[in-house]
């Protein structure tokens, strides 16, 4: 498959789940497993360009795909602009559930490059927060929005 | 955690899935988006003790597909419930289905749940099962044997379990156009606006003539019997009448009683009959024009 840009090859167990190999395999410890039965997004990743949960997505339904963690959304040292817009706005707390929300808020982004506030909520909507209410982490991914339509690059 | 063990299979044709499921049948399970399959798995319960494979389905292309004839939509088993909820034919001719498809789980869940999935794993409160029963759709089941249809009224054996063979795959969804002037509804009841599943919900049909009699009607509630169906007693209180508070209550009523009938009388029946009741009349009176479908 290739993640985050790379081709990689990995040897797993047939009941191995793309969580399991991003994690375990990879290192790729960015992407958190919250539930284990897609309640909760936090494992949630970019497979061909859609957000799933990396828990229900066995090792071998990946093969020959593309996949984005939260790990590949800036190839540099500096921050993505929703990473940015995260800190900004305080939408993390305890950040167990970021990288979910970073990569389902990347996600719509990638496809609604302006969304409306219903728009965002959707895209969260198989997202859990404990910490921080929503409120922040919605403004944030309109804030990234914005950011992104100013200064596109 | 404990996951079951198994060996994985993955077939890149039907007729090299048909083969897999001749060969190993009740030894197997399908597993298309694995939204539902991949929980079960995990849970590795005694119910899983003989299935020492996986066939993933997944990379069967000719399973995905939605396709317009003169007469029908034709939906291929592997279509998620977004490309559902997405698709401007879905969205055109069958909005209800549309309606059913963007609710189930979360945008995560409708970008692997397909539609063949949730008819096989055959919950009580699939979404989309009520839909396609108001619809009158057909299932294309294919084998070694041959194609076979078959009505989506007649596949369900038991909460959990549909008709279908070990040996037999779910290959295609054929639903016909509904008659022009119909008006299709799909409510649903759940804790939550997302991540929910239903607790109770209603696929509802009708079509009224030029005097405003209704002349189509049909009803399926789901998650409140065990087996989804049309509830042609209520369906039938409205057939030839013009609809008016007291008709629509008499419906609500029909409906409450057949599930009751069905079910039996729970600790929640007190609480699930007005309910039930009124979300079959709220379903009504969207497709009656009486009430905004946004409320």
């Amino acid at each position: 498959m290739v993640v985050n840009g790379h081709d990689v090859q990995v040897s797993v167990a047939p009941n191995a789940r793309l969580l399991d190999v991003l994690r375990e395999e990879l290192d790729l410890t960015g992407t958190k497993e919250g539930c284990g039965i897609g309640e909760c997004g936090a494992c949630t990743v970019i497979l061909e360009g859609k957000p799933v949960n990396a828990c229900l997505v066995l090792a071998g339904s990946a093969q020959g795909k593309h996949i984005q963690t939260v790990e590949g959304l800036t190839g540099q040292e500096e921050l993505h602009v929703l990473q940015k817009s995260f800190l900004k706005k305080s939408a993390v707390q305890c950040g167990f559930c970021t990288p979910g929300m970073l990569m389902s808020a990347k996600a719509l982004l990638d496809q609604v490059p302006r969304p409306t506030e219903e728009e965002v909520k959707r895209a969260v909507s198989g997202n859990l927060c404990r910490c921080t209410g929503y409120k922040q982490i919605v403004e944030a991914i309109l804030d990234a929005a914005q950011d992104d339509g100013k200064n596109p690059s | 955690m404990k996951m079951h063990k198994f060996s994985y299979l993955c077939p890149h044709s039907v007729a090299e899935a048909c083969a897999y499921l001749a060969r190993y049948g009740k030894q197997a399970k399908i597993m298309a988006g694995g939204t539902d399959l991949i929980i079960k798995l995990r849970d590795a319960g005694p119910e899983l003790r003989d299935v020492a494979y996986v066939i993933d389905i997944s990379f069967l292309d000719e399973l995905k597909m939605i396709r317009e004839t003169s007469g029908h939509i034709i939906v291929g088993a592997l279509t998620t419930h977004e490309e559902m909820a997405d698709s401007p034919v879905i969205r055109g001719y069958l909005p209800s289905l549309a309606q059913a498809c963007s609710l189930v789980g979360s945008p995560q869940i409708r970008n692997r749940g397909t539609l063949g999935g949730n008819i096989i794993n055959a919950s009580p409160a699939a979404d989309t099962v009520p839909v396609l029963l108001s619809l009158d759709a057909s299932l294309s089941v294919t084998s070694l044997a041959g194609e076979e249809t078959v009505g989506m009224g007649d596949i369900f054996q038991q909460p959990y379990r549909t008709k279908i063979k070990p040996e037999e795959l779910l290959t295609k969804i054929i639903i016909p156009k509904p008659p022009a002037g119909c008006k299709m509804v799909f409510e649903k009841l759940a804790r939550r606006n997302s991540l929910a599943i239903s607790r109770m919900n209603v696929a509802v049909l009708i079509k009224t003539d030029q005097e405003g009699r209704v002349s189509l009607a049909r009803i399926v509630p789901g998650s409140v019997t065990p087996l989804p169906q049309r509830f042609y007693g209520a369906e039938e209180i409205l057939i030839g009448k013009q609809p008016d508070a007291g008709l629509l209550h008499r419906v609500g009523e029909a409906a409450a009683g057949e599930m009751i009938r069905q079910s039996g009388v729970r600790s929640s029946t007190a609480y699930k009959k007005p309910v039930l009741h009124n979300l079959v009349v709220r379903a009504v009176e969207k497709a009656l024009g009486v009430r905004k479908v946004n409320e």
